[in-house]
């Protein structure tokens, strides 16, 4: 039993491997589908914005609540702004945004294409003389890839709103003064890794996402295992990738 | 006339016997499960061969090994006399240009409408083509098939005979010269399926289309059949027209027509 889950993870290892390497293989090659890579990046950005936008919000202005009777207790209720904006553009905003993107569009990925490959649209694309993985994989992986980034920057700048929202509702920080000292201790270096981080979270969020859909088998009961396991496999990679940057960027002497 | 030139061009590039697919000791398994074994056809141009079995016999798994979405374990696939099996992928897209399928579960863009469902295979291989040419072929097809009111529907606001119509309507626009049908009257009433039916032989008419039909639908088979290949065990069991194997006094045959 104990070898069965071994072997199936490593065979599921394997595929995740060779799927990806056919990725980089395809995207370096003609035809370049632009237009379809477009509409691609409207539905992972556009379609995306409220509930990340949301989200962010919440975060900002529940992390500055939550924190702010610590800080009181050691008489550093002034550097509420700094400690919270520190957090948030560091990690919270691309960790969260990221994980928002497995579970909305890793699932939705995941399912689109299980739904087409259990119809035969996949086969009927490649009977057409269509390369599928080129139409299909290769325009949305490209997509989450340059789209959960600029989704992770509007969730910083939301985030930091909610901040300023929350550290109003217990005491009174003006607006000036709030963002004077967020930029004090916002420096590019926190910027820089957490931006560059959330390309890999993009990256692997498509491929999973993709690959589980491509790959999916069993009819309908498929279709919904897949989806399923997109968010599952997409979410646990975000928090392995983010693992490894935080180790570069500390081996590194980024912080 | 133009159409009719590139027609007659092309057919002069069919083999010297005249086969246009000849498959060879073709076998197919799937672990244990030999679906096919030894099998061996060949169609020629204009023909309708219909292609009768259980369901599970490899019927499908046949024209998919044609149409190069399977591979086989062994044997030779030759269309219009070159080998597909061993083809790049580049010369399979261009042999499959030359070849429709359509498909048992029609296979239709659920995200595009009806006219992005043709238009799909004509911007991805007639690009040279206007936006008027394409709106003619657009038409032609629909008209084909008797739905040209269709244009800018979804697939899913489609009846299931209209999406087979469209799906074949999508077939058409390529104008292939074989065109590779699964059960294509499985899951539709009697009179639609005969529509269906009627559809094939007068595409077969205008297009000079030859053809593959996987069926065990008897009207369609009685309806399309120039020639019936029966498989069964993954052979080649009988060969004949409908009024010769329905005269059959082979049992195995036999339960087909009773």
């Amino acid at each position: 039993m104990k070898n069965d889950v071994l072997r199936n993870f490593l065979l599921e290892t394997a595929d995740l491997s060779r799927f990806a390497w056919r990725f980089f293989r395809e995207a370096l090659r003609p035809r370049y589908e632009v237009g379809e890579f477009l509409r691609q990046c409207f539905f992972v950005g556009y379609k995306s914005l409220g509930l990340v936008g949301i989200t962010a919000f919440i975060m900002g202005l529940v992390i500055t609540i939550q924190s702010r009777p610590t800080l009181v207790e050691f008489g550093a209720e002034a550097w509420l702004p700094n400690m919270v904006s520190v957090s948030l553009v560091r990690e919270i905003a691309p960790v969260i945004t990221a994980l928002i993107c497995a579970g909305k569009i890793g699932s939705g990925m995941g399912a689109e294409l299980g739904s087409m490959r259990v119809t035969e649209q996949i086969d009927a694309m490649e009977v057409s003389g269509t390369n599928p993985f080129k139409y299909l994989v290769v325009t949305r992986v490209f997509a989450t890839t340059f789209m959960v980034p600029l989704l992770a920057i509007m969730a910083d700048a939301i985030s930091l709103f909610g901040a300023y929202i929350g550290a109003n509702i217990r005491g009174i920080v003006s607006w000036q003064l709030f963002w004077a000292k967020t930029w004090d201790s916002v420096f590019f270096s926190d910027f820089f890794p957490a931006f560059i981080k959330t390309f890999f979270f993009g990256m692997a969020i498509g491929i999973v996402g993709c690959f589980k859909g491509y790959s999916t088998s069993g009819g309908t009961e498929g279709v919904g295992k897949s989806a399923n396991a997109a968010v599952v496999i997409a979410s646990l990679l975000v928090f392995i990738i983010d693992l490894i940057a935080v180790r570069i960027t500390d081996i590194l002497n980024l912080n | 006339m133009t159409e009719l030139k590139e027609r007659t061009e092309k057919q002069e590039r069919v083999p010297q016997n005249g086969a246009i697919i000849s498959i060879a000791g073709l076998n197919k398994a799937f672990g244990e499960n030999k679906v096919l074994m030894d099998f061996n056809m060949e169609l020629f141009p204009r023909e309708n061969v219909v292609i009768l079995g259980k369901s599970g016999a490899g019927k499908s798994v046949l024209i998919k090994c044609i149409i190069g979405l399977m591979l086989p374990d062994a044997g030779s696939i030759k269309v219009f006399g070159s080998e597909i099996t061993k083809m790049k992928t580049s010369d399979l897209d261009k042999m499959r240009i030359r070849v429709g399928f359509l498909f048992q579960s029609n296979a239709l863009y659920d995200s595009m409408t009806v006219r992005e469902n043709l238009e799909f295979p004509l911007r991805r291989h007639g690009t040279d083509k206007s936006k008027k040419e394409i709106a003619d072929m657009l038409h032609e097809a629909l008209s084909q098939v008797g739905l040209a009111h269709t244009l800018d529907m979804m697939p899913s606001e489609l009846s299931g005979g209209m999406r087979k119509r469209i799906a074949l309507a999508r077939t058409l626009i390529l104008k292939p010269e074989i065109i590779l049908y699964d059960e294509p009257t499985t899951g539709l009433d009697p009179i639609t399926g005969r529509g269906i039916s009627q559809l094939i032989l007068d595409i077969k008419e205008r297009y000079g289309t030859a053809s593959i039909i996987i069926s065990h639908d008897m009207n369609c088979v009685r309806h399309t059949a120039d020639r019936i290949i029966v498989l069964i065990d993954g052979r080649c069991y009988a060969m004949g027209t409908y009024e010769e194997l329905k005269r059959s006094d082979d049992s195995k045959v036999k339960q087909f027509f009773e």
